[in-house]
């Protein structure tokens, strides 16, 4: 119990606010529209499990956004030109895999600060971006639309695939070795050395990693909606982050899990339509969300003197 | 045929050279015309108006600008043109202070220098084709709103951003036009998309939900119109939510033709580059002076000109019967 505070005291958070919707604002919680907000975030949690392998790895990735661009349009273009959803969609992720290579060789290989070598990628694939599409829209065929399903059914189907990917990495960060290979060299690189682990071939498949759910991620964005929009995914890398460490994953390594992250997610998520909902002005959304961060932080802070190490 | 043809075309030409003057019949008059980005579809569509204009004046246009949308790419541009000796140059600026200082220097060099879409520092060019007040965009669209609602219901507004200075312009406007003109309708809601459509289309889900009596939202940026379609569009609220806005029609007919956007607001591309041309060419000329009240461009007639500033008008409203003749 203890041992999972940090992440219980993010549920109770979420719990509350959730609570007092259903106060004074119970339309929140009719069922189709909350389902098509629900939604929209699930492409969002897919990159946010990503991030959070990352940030457990002692790095970070901020060219997420630019990736999930970059996917969505060339996976759109490759849509727009017939190709078949089942081709797309494992073009999207290796597309994803070949960015998230780049970041990976550049950080691991060459051992370049994961910050300045993402920053570099994201401002270099947003520009490219914009220099080849100027702004304009990719127009989709119908057949991408909830994957030829009905609304409801790839609505419910991009909800669950995108639990069932949480729950299958969750489990494995837990069980699986090369989860805790994870965690090992984000606490201590070098000790994770020691102990016969390769710090940086680990490193390296985490980026890739990251690369191939961003491109998942961008497949699932584009079938909610007949048309990309290239800027789509701008600021994707704040939110992701964002959800992350309000999570209780550390931003020092070595700490945290997934479901923490998905409750920061949700935590996050919330403060907009609740906003919407008990008519409350605009303006205070990013300043409640940069409280509930600034919160988060500062309850880590805290931990880590009291415990002398972030563990 | 063909023979016809050409010698129509001697005739017309021999009539553009006695009516333009000695001065131009040795060479035709050079205007170039510098967009934001020379790929964007926005641009192109103003190119196209502009060449219609060059051909009609019988003057050469010049049309280059950054790939992408790039301050810097521009001044470089300029200064071509200038040691190219062109007559007329029109530019709608990235950035406004940075284009100033090239513009001034073609200026010294008796070239003409007129924006237009964005301006410029004012005294780095003769005048302004302002494509849309601010007090023009927002009183169309408020009045669109009213139009489609019969002056009564609860309406949203989504925005770019709350701090964005073009979008609070238009908001001021709208909500002046709103409590002059419209006493039953109610802004219930103004919610920012950050020039995302995914963001707008998952505002305007929360804002339906919020507000069951919401009849329609209007966007004032332009992911925002096809965004909120989608939203009303996946809500099955068709033609109960309206969906009108700001924007470009390219990235809305399929709404349009769905029922599910009504009208989408903006200039006519083609007549801002018509006119920059008759206006350009006219400052050359020395027809057009700092001081007209008014200017005539062609077929398009007499315009109004408020200070520097030439008005383009009163928006446009791209609808059903009409969106498909525009490809931006």
């Amino acid at each position: 119990m203890k041992r999972y505070f940090r992440e219980l005291s993010v549920v109770a958070a979420l719990g509350a606010v959730l609570l007092g919707l259903a106060i004074f604002a119970p339309a929140f919680f009719q069922p189709q529209p909350l389902l098509s907000l629900v939604t929209r975030e699930a492409p969002t949690l897919v990159v946010a499990c990503g991030m959070a392998l990352v940030i457990i790895c002692r790095q970070i990735d901020i060219s997420v956004g630019s990736m999930f661009s970059v996917c969505s349009v060339c996976a759109g273009l490759l849509a727009a030109r017939g190709w078949p959803l089942a081709l797309v969609l494992p073009a999207a992720a290796a597309l994803g895999a070949i960015l998230g290579a780049v970041n990976g060789i550049l950080v691991a290989g060459l051992r370049l600060p994961s910050i300045v070598v993402t920053l570099a990628t994201m401002v270099t694939l947003r520009q490219g971006l914009n220099l080849v599409r100027q702004g304009e829209f990719v127009n989709l065929p119908d057949s991408v639309q909830w994957f030829g399903l009905s609304q409801s059914a790839g609505q419910w189907a991009l909800v669950v695939a995108a639990l069932a990917l949480l729950i299958a990495l969750g489990v494995a960060m837990r069980h699986l070795a090369i989860g805790r290979f994870v965690y090992a060299v984000g606490t201590d690189a070098e000790a994770a050395r020691l102990a016969g682990i390769r710090p940086q071939l680990v490193t390296f498949l985490v980026f890739v990693f990251i690369g191939v759910l961003t491109g998942l991620a961008a497949m699932m964005n584009i079938a909610q909606s007949p048309q990309v929009q290239p800027l789509s995914g701008m600021g994707l890398e704040l939110k992701v982050i964002a959800a992350v460490v309000v999570g209780g994953v550390a931003i020092s390594g070595g700490r945290g899990n997934l479901w923490g992250a998905f409750a920061g997610l949700l935590l996050l998520a919330c403060v907009a339509p609740a906003l919407t909902h008990l008519h409350i002005e605009a303006y205070w959304e990013k300043a409640i969300q940069g409280a509930i961060i600034l919160l988060a932080v500062v309850a880590d802070g805290v931990r880590s003197r009291k415990g002398g190490g972030n563990t | 045929m063909k023979s016809l043809l050409l010698r129509l075309c001697f005739a017309a030409a021999l009539l553009l050279a006695s009516v333009s003057g000695a001065s131009a019949a040795d060479s035709k008059l050079v205007v170039a015309f510098l967009p934001k980005s020379k790929g964007n579809a926005y641009f192109l569509s103003c190119k196209a108006g502009a060449d219609k204009a060059a051909k009609e004046l019988g003057v050469e246009l010049l049309f280059d600008g950054p790939t992408d949308s790039n301050a810097a790419k521009q001044n470089e541009i300029v200064e071509n043109w200038i040691t190219l000796g062109v007559d007329v140059i029109a530019v709608a600026a990235e950035n406004r202070e940075g284009i100033s200082t090239a513009l001034r220097k073609a200026q010294k060099q008796g070239i003409k220098v007129l924006t237009y879409d964005a301006d410029a520092m004012p005294d780095a060019r003769s005048f302004f084709v302002n494509q849309a007040t601010p007090e023009g965009i927002g009183y169309a669209l408020m009045d669109e709103a009213a139009r489609l609602l019969n002056s009564e219901g609860e309406f949203a507004v989504i925005t770019a951003s709350l701090t964005a200075a073009n979008q609070r312009e238009w908001q001021k406007h709208i909500e002046a036009r709103l409590k002059d003109k419209y006493p039953k309708m109610k802004l219930v809601a103004v919610r920012p998309c950050d020039d995302l459509k995914d963001k707008a289309q998952s505002e305007a889900t929360a804002l339906m939900s919020a507000n069951p009596n919401l009849k329609l939202i209007l966007a004032i940026c332009s992911p925002g119109v096809p965004g909120a379609a989608e939203a009303v569009k996946q809500a099955g609220k068709t033609g109960k939510v309206k969906v009108i806005g700001l924007g470009l029609p390219n990235e809305n007919k399929r709404y349009v033709h769905e029922g599910v956007t009504d009208s989408v607001i903006l200039w006519n591309t083609g007549d801002l580059g018509y006119l920059t041309i008759y206006a350009g060419i006219a400052l050359a000329k020395g027809e057009l002076k700092p001081g007209a009240k008014s200017f005539k461009a062609g077929a398009l007639g007499t315009f109004a000109i408020a200070g520097d500033n030439i008005l383009l008008g009163k928006p446009f409203i791209f609808n059903k019967g009409n969106i498909d003749q525009f490809d931006f």
